[in-house]
């Protein structure tokens, strides 16, 4: 949804459709998370009275879709791929590869015995 | 030797206010838990690498120094051109009367 994406590109890695709308989701889920966590206090909160919880559980399932982690995924900071993704280093099984054979990951060295 | 549940419940709360955790001996569903987790959002929103030095923040950083453009001095001169030879865009319309979309031709 563009009315949370931010006017100017503001990541400065590859950047495609997908990595700018997952970086959208992520900013979007960091500014509601403490609203969202409250709600779910409420909701599992037994001592509280029910119609409140009712209310909260309402109120979390009304909230957009973009402020649910769920949403998240992570993607290839290199190539914005989004599956083989090693999260270490935020890269697809391949750019992970040339990068790592290219010297460009610290510690990472190929193994061989 | 059974110890009597007053003192179990004592050394609870005592366990309680030490680690600063929910005195709840019923084991009641508190929603505890929830407030206990730590916010993960900042580190979430940190995946994608910033975009830095960009000819906008370096104008930012540094008013007194003329940062180029060289895109943007392209543009311009392009723009110079065209507006000589009467082929630049037209002005933005701001009102509707300005707008001659929907005024017919006739």
């Amino acid at each position: 949804m563009s009315q949370f994406r931010s006017k100017v590109l503001d990541i400065g890695c590859f950047a495609n459709i997908r990595n700018i709308r997952d970086h959208t989701k992520r900013k979007v889920f960091a500014a509601n998370e403490p609203e969202r966590q409250a709600l779910r206090y409420i909701i599992r909160n037994t001592t509280l009275p029910q119609r409140v919880r009712a209310q909260a559980q309402l109120q979390l399932a009304q909230m957009h879709c973009y402020t649910r982690f769920t949403q998240i995924k992570n993607r290839c900071i290199m190539g914005g791929k989004g599956r083989g993704i090693l999260s270490d280093f935020r890269m697809g099984r391949y750019q992970f590869r040339m990068n790592a054979l290219a010297g460009n990951l610290p510690g990472v060295k190929k193994a061989s015995w | 030797m059974a110890v009597p549940r007053s003192r179990v419940l004592d050394l609870l709360k005592v366990q309680c206010r030490i680690f600063n955790t929910t005195y709840n001996p019923q084991a009641l569903r508190m929603g505890t838990r929830i407030l206990h987790e730590r916010l993960k959002g900042d580190a979430v929103a940190e995946y994608y690498p910033p975009r830095i030095g960009t000819i906008k923040q370096l104008r930012l950083l540094y008013p007194d120094y003329e940062v180029r453009d060289e895109k943007e001095d392209e543009w311009l001169e392009h723009m110079q051109i065209a507006r000589s030879r009467g082929k630049a865009p037209p002005k933005k319309k701001r009102t509707a009367a300005e707008s001659k979309k929907f005024t017919k031709k006739r």
